[in-house]
């Protein structure tokens, strides 16, 4: 296995510990006056074309949105399931507006808050535009608002990035050079994504689903408790995956950010005793004691508390919106319950639909279990794996869930894949990454040359499209396996180069 | 395969890193190992890949009838001689009718639709306009719910349809065949009444049969504005019906609204046409079968008329083929060595069957020739493909009698078997319970009772292909290698995203061949009127303007390369990965423009190579590559490659006068909705572009 070293960590010159970093330090102050203001300038450029990136990304979309019958794209089975559909959305709305269950006929499956939200937007038309312009709207603000969070989270992450590499002493300046702006690569990431830009034209409900997660996640790096808990529960009210993500944001609140293990840390503080005093007995019991961090309980029954506050909220607002219809009940039946017994077999870009279709009646619940329990299965060993890293936790659950999720859409490809942007200083070597590049892009595109063999032309069959789905599901797992190995030889060769500057210390 | 290869590309990457690696799996080494000498399994798989495509004519298997319900042949025909005289008399009825009456109107539609009502049968009319060419290459991706009344409608321009629906007895209106017989009701000849013949001689009988279970369609499609344009129209008020009344209704006396109608999903469409006098004594049956983007009917459509026109009318049946190759000698030099290697194989066992003879060859390679250029085209052979478009099987046949229009004896048998044959096939199609899924969609023919399938093409395409994703593997670890040494640290941060710099161009390049694909839409708005002349030099200039644009752009521009450091290997690299993904894709919407493109364009990205430093090397070696790929380069330019064809069949061009004949072409690309079109204009002109950014570069 090759791990790839880093520049900065590979030199010699580089390790500099306690008091000789400090006096170089000094030294070099003069010069860093002189080059600070360079340095500003330069980060003003770059925050100034990170605007103009995302901005123009903005423009793009209205551009497309401008289009007559939106390209049809809202009918792609890529982009809308029957979860995020709008116009399933409208139908419900419809229903509803004529004193009916919204869930009735089996067309609605969303939340009922989210149909109060959108619902009035799909009927409502300005004068001389086409109808779906508000809500197309509604779902680009979505897109921003979750460019700019995520942009947030990448910069508490940059932070973490640095402190820790400087408590490691592995970063030479207090200045983050060297460290790539992973929040504007992320946000750009994401508002760049074509997947991002086609489920926002496509008129599917994901983005705001994207930005519910994306909340929680904002709330949970920036400590604010209640916010964190308010987008999970959303979250999980859309769309019911993102529960899994209650266990990367109790480690976030309980221990913190994503760092190194802390063996590394250890290490590197009882290299800097011993150089810098002579060993004490003294000193002992105290490193001992600082070989686990501290959980912090309180923070995260502050957030249990929120988090039972909000869904409690949430039930009473659907239980008022649903008194006449069924109730809270029927709410769950047709929403969870349709996530979770995998009633509509139309095609996705998921494995599920083709294996529910041919799977016999009676071992259909066996079958139901199976796969659905492949979720669970993996959250622990991972959760007990990656417990140093909460936020990449995160990223690896929704990437999964994406995979194995009852209706997949483009649009939880695009989450996952701004978020694992967010982790480019840690995943600078990962492998393969031509080789997914192409298998996304060519998978992408030969998705609705596939659907149209089977559907239009007729001279294909389900197992085309099939074909394809698995081909991505492998790319997806092909990704993930290949996201989760480069971090941990990330940390694999923060471990050696310590040792080695240790080593050259010592010498 | 190209997982597999990626899989070693990194996996080299690994060991290059020197730590300690465990021994690979056996599939993990076999592609180390191909990855390794790509350059020679390249080669090699090229060469497999043209052999392939010229042994395919030896590896067509015979048809046969897959669908056990179709049962061909199997009843007694009950057509009689009243019949055929039925047929006789509403022909010579028209001729009369044509010779008394001069000009316009739709008199003869009334005489047609008259004896239609005769038999029984429900009539309507059914007006259509003649459409203009318009821009839509990317209405393949959509339905074909696609068509749009025009806006503005003039009575000056329309055709009018003869429809006569007779109603099966034992069916319950819900499926349908249809019979078309193209005729121009204005100046149609003498062998076109014979069409019409045949029909109402079936028709007489189908109106009085039994057995009949599908009802049964018979739609005289007024060919003024082609054969296909009519029926189109036809097809598309039969699928969607609008609600919106049209202006054209108003146009005429004759009253057509609110009588359209229908017989439920068609199961199939038998297209018949009588098309000039055969060059033999014998009839012969012309089977035409490519609709749109080289989609094909179901092989058991074809067989059931087949096996009824040779075994049981006795018609000499053929499908088309490219004539000139029928005299070629070095097809039949070709043929014979495969004979001879075939009579080899045959002494050493005598149950291989490999060899057929030398001039079965040549037949079978003029007609698979010709099967592939209609496919690779994208452009319907005749109006069987408009059925194509709702998903319903349609062949053209097209009979050339082997006798003068006026011999009244031979014509009364012509009907009787033409009409025997319309019969038997219907009878097998009244047969089926569902729709046709049997037999093969996918296939190529070679001759009407031979075909090969979509299992065995495809491996001549794979392997032409094959070598594409092992250089690109080899390509970019070579780039990776030369780009650590050439910049040490600022590059080796970023030791697995090199080829960012290089995927930026290639897309900026391919952004440049989608823009130049939808300029002639822009130019076909120019107000005013413009020969095809004028448009080609619009549309280069305009095209050329942007790339100058393109690369004066700093950033997307492929000659800023040195400020990146990108060298070209990695620029070959991802070059060949687009094509390949741009050749895999198209293989599967159209196979015969992937086989013709990859023949073009994998050699030409293959061998793409800086020519400076092959001058400065001065090497006979690299100076003849780099010869061969200049011409290679030369080749593959779209409008050159097109004037070389013209050339070859016999039409030179030069100068402008090319420049209009491209244009042409191409608009009959887009109006037919063709994707080569697309190909051509995102896949083949941005790979073509970057291939010349190889070869210059400042390397």
């Amino acid at each position: 296995m090759g791990f790839v070293i880093k520049p900065n960590i590979n030199s010699s010159s580089f390790h500099l510990s306690g008091r000789s970093f400090f006096i170089r330090r000094r030294q070099k102050k003069k010069k860093k006056k002189t080059r600070r203001g360079e340095m500003a300038e330069d980060q003003k450029k770059k925050s100034c074309r990170f605007w103009i990136w995302a901005l123009s990304s903005v423009v793009f979309r209205l551009i497309l949105i401008s289009f007559p019958g939106n390209l049809n794209l809202s009918s792609r089975p890529e982009v809308s399931t029957p979860l995020t559909s709008i116009r399933r959305l409208a139908e419900g709305y419809w229903l509803k507006q004529a004193s009916m269950s919204p869930y009735a006929g089996s067309m609605y499956h969303g939340s009922p808050l989210l149909l109060s939200v959108l619902g009035p937007l799909t009927v409502q038309r300005i004068k001389g535009q086409p109808s779906h312009l508000l809500c197309s709207l509604v779902f680009v603000i979505a897109d921003i608002l979750s460019a700019m969070l995520l942009r947030g989270i990448g910069k508490k992450l940059q932070m973490a990035y640095g402190l820790n590499a400087r408590l490691l002493g592995l970063l030479k300046s207090s200045r983050d050079k060297g460290i790539l702006p992973c929040g504007d690569i992320a946000a750009l990431v994401y508002l760049w994504n074509p997947f991002t830009i086609v489920s926002c034209v496509g008129l599917s409900t994901s983005p705001i689903e994207n930005l519910a997660v994306i909340l929680a996640l904002f709330g949970a790096v920036t400590r604010r408790v209640p916010l964190a808990a308010f987008g999970l529960v959303i979250a999980t009210h859309l769309s019911l995956y993102p529960a899994t993500l209650t266990i990367p944001i109790v480690i976030i609140l309980g221990y913190g950010l994503d760092a190194p293990p802390i063996k590394l840390f250890l290490q590197t503080r009882s290299v800097e005793n011993e150089e810098s005093s002579t060993p004490t007995v003294s000193k002992q019991p105290k490193l001992k004691q600082t070989t686990r961090l501290p959980f912090l309980w309180k923070t995260v029954a502050h957030f249990l508390f929120w988090v039972l506050l909000w869904s409690l909220c949430v039930l009473v607002l659907c239980a008022f919106s649903l008194n006449k219809y069924g109730g809270l009940d029927e709410m769950f039946k047709r929403t969870y319950g349709f996530i979770l017994s995998i009633e509509d077999l139309s095609p996705n870009i998921g494995v599920f639909w083709y294996f529910f279709a041919e799977v016999f009646d009676f071992f259909r619940n066996f079958f139901l279990i199976v796969f659905h329990v492949n979720i669970l299965f993996m959250l622990l060993p991972l959760a007990i794996r990656l417990k140093h890293r909460p936020c990449f936790l995160a990223f690896i659950y929704l990437a999964i869930s994406s995979i194995l999720k009852s209706y997949p859409s483009v649009g939880d490809s695009s989450l996952y894949l701004s978020l694992w942007a967010l982790f480019v200083n840690e995943l600078v070597d990962m492998k393969f990454s031509f080789f997914l590049f192409c298998g996304y892009l060519g998978i992408s595109l030969l998705s609705p040359v596939m659907h149209n063999l089977w559907i239009w032309r007729g001279t294909g069959n389900a197992n085309f499209y099939f074909g394809n789905a698995i081909g991505y599901a492998c790319f997806q797992i092909v990704f993930v396996v290949e996201s989760v190995s480069a971090m941990l030889n990330h940390d694999r060769a923060l471990k050696r180069c310590i040792n080695t500057n240790h080593g050259e210390v010592k010498n | 395969m190209a997982a597999d290869n990626r899989y070693e590309e990194e996996e080299e990457v690994r060991t290059d890193d020197g730590s300690p690696i465990t021994k690979p799996r056996p599939i993990v080494r076999l592609g180390i190992f191909l990855v390794a000498h790509s350059p020679v399994f390249s080669v090699v798989f090229s060469a497999a890949g043209v052999l392939a495509l010229l042994l395919l004519p030896l590896l067509a298997k015979n048809t046969y009838i897959s669908e056990n319900a179709l049962m061909p042949g199997s009843a007694r025909s009950m057509l009689s001689n009243r019949d055929a005289s039925d047929g006789s008399k509403l022909v010579k009825d028209i001729k009369n009718f044509r010779l008394n009456h001069e000009g316009q109107g739709v008199e003869v539609q009334r005489l047609i639709g008259k004896y239609m009502s005769e038999m029984v049968a429900e009539v309507y009319y059914q007006k259509f306009q003649p459409e203009g060419n318009q821009f839509h290459p990317l209405h393949f991706f959509s339905g074909p719910a696609s068509y749009t009344l025009l806006g503005n409608v003039s009575c000056a321009s329309y055709g009018v349809n003869v429809v006569g629906i007779i109603r099966a007895p034992r069916g319950d209106g819900k499926e349908s065949i249809v019979l078309v017989t193209p005729y121009d009701f204005i100046n149609g000849g003498d062998y076109e009444d014979l069409s019409l013949g045949i029909v109402s001689s079936l028709f007489s009988l189908l109106s009085r049969v039994t057995w009949l279970s599908k009802d049964i369609i018979w739609l005289v499609a007024d060919s003024r504005y082609g054969d296909y344009r009519p029926v189109a129209a036809w097809l598309a008020e039969y699928h969607t019906p609008s609600f919106k009344v049209s202006d054209l209704l108003k146009c005429d006396e004759l009253n057509t609204a609110d009588n359209f109608r229908r017989a439920g999903t068609v199961a199939a469409a038998l297209i018949l046409k009588v098309d000039g006098r055969s060059e033999r004594f014998e009839d012969i049956l012309s089977i035409y079968a490519d609709a749109s983007n080289g989609q094909m009917p179901n092989l058991d459509l074809i067989n059931v008329v087949n096996y009824l026109a040779v075994h049981r009318q006795g018609f000499h049946v053929k499908v088309e083929k490219v004539v000139s190759l029928l005299s070629s000698s070095w097809l039949k030099i070709v043929g014979e060595i495969f004979e001879a290697v075939g009579k080899v194989a045959n002494t050493l066992n005598p149950d291989w069957k490999f060899g057929i003879p030398a001039a079965e060859y040549i037949e079978g390679s003029a007609t698979l020739a010709s099967s592939l250029y209609s496919q690779a085209l994208g452009i319907p052979t005749g109006p069987h493909g408009a059925f194509r478009d709702y998903q319903v099987d349609a062949i053209t046949l097209k009979i050339s009698p082997g006798f003068p229009p006026d011999s009244k004896a031979r014509q009364h048998d012509f009907f009787l078997r033409g009409s025997q044959l319309l019969e038997g096939t219907i009878r097998s199609v009244n047969n089926l319970l569902e729709k046709f899924h049997q037999s093969f969609f996918l296939y190529v023919l070679t001759s009407p009772s031979k075909f090969i399938s979509v299992g065995v093409y495809m491996i001549a395409f794979a392997l032409l292909v094959a070598s594409l994703p092992m250089v690109a593997a080899s390509l970019y670890v070579d780039g990776c290698k030369a780009l650590t040494k050439s910049t040490h640290n600022s590059a080796e941060n970023f030791k697995s995203w090199k080829w960012l710099d290089a995927a930026k161009q290639v897309f900026a390049l391919h952004l440049l061949g989608f823009i130049v694909t939808l300029l002639p839409y822009f130019i076909c708005q120019v107000p005013g009127q413009h020969s095809p002349r004028n448009r080609s030099i619009m549309w280069g200039t305009t095209s050329s303007l942007l790339l100058v644009t393109f690369v004066t752009i700093p950033g997307c521009s492929p000659f800023s390369s040195r400020l990146h450091g990108t060298n070209w290997a990695i620029l070959k690299s991802v070059t060949i990965s687009a094509a390949f993904i741009g050749l895999c894709l198209m293989s599967i919407i159209n196979f015969a423009t992937a086989e013709i493109g990859a023949l073009l364009l994998v050699p030409t990205c293959l061998l793409a190579q800086p020519i400076k430093p092959a001058l400065r090397s001065r090497r006979v070696k690299s100076l003849l590559g780099a010869f061969c790929s200049m011409v290679l380069v030369t080749i593959g330019f779209p409008v050159i490659f097109f004037a070389i064809t013209k050339g070859l069949v016999g039409e030179g061009l030069v100068g402008l006068s090319l420049g209009g004949e491209f244009w042409t072409w191409l608009e009959s690309l887009w109006a037919w909705k063709s994707a080569t079109y697309l190909y051509i204009g995102m896949v083949h002109l941005p790979c073509w572009l970057l291939c010349v950014c190889i070869l210059f570069h400042p390397s």
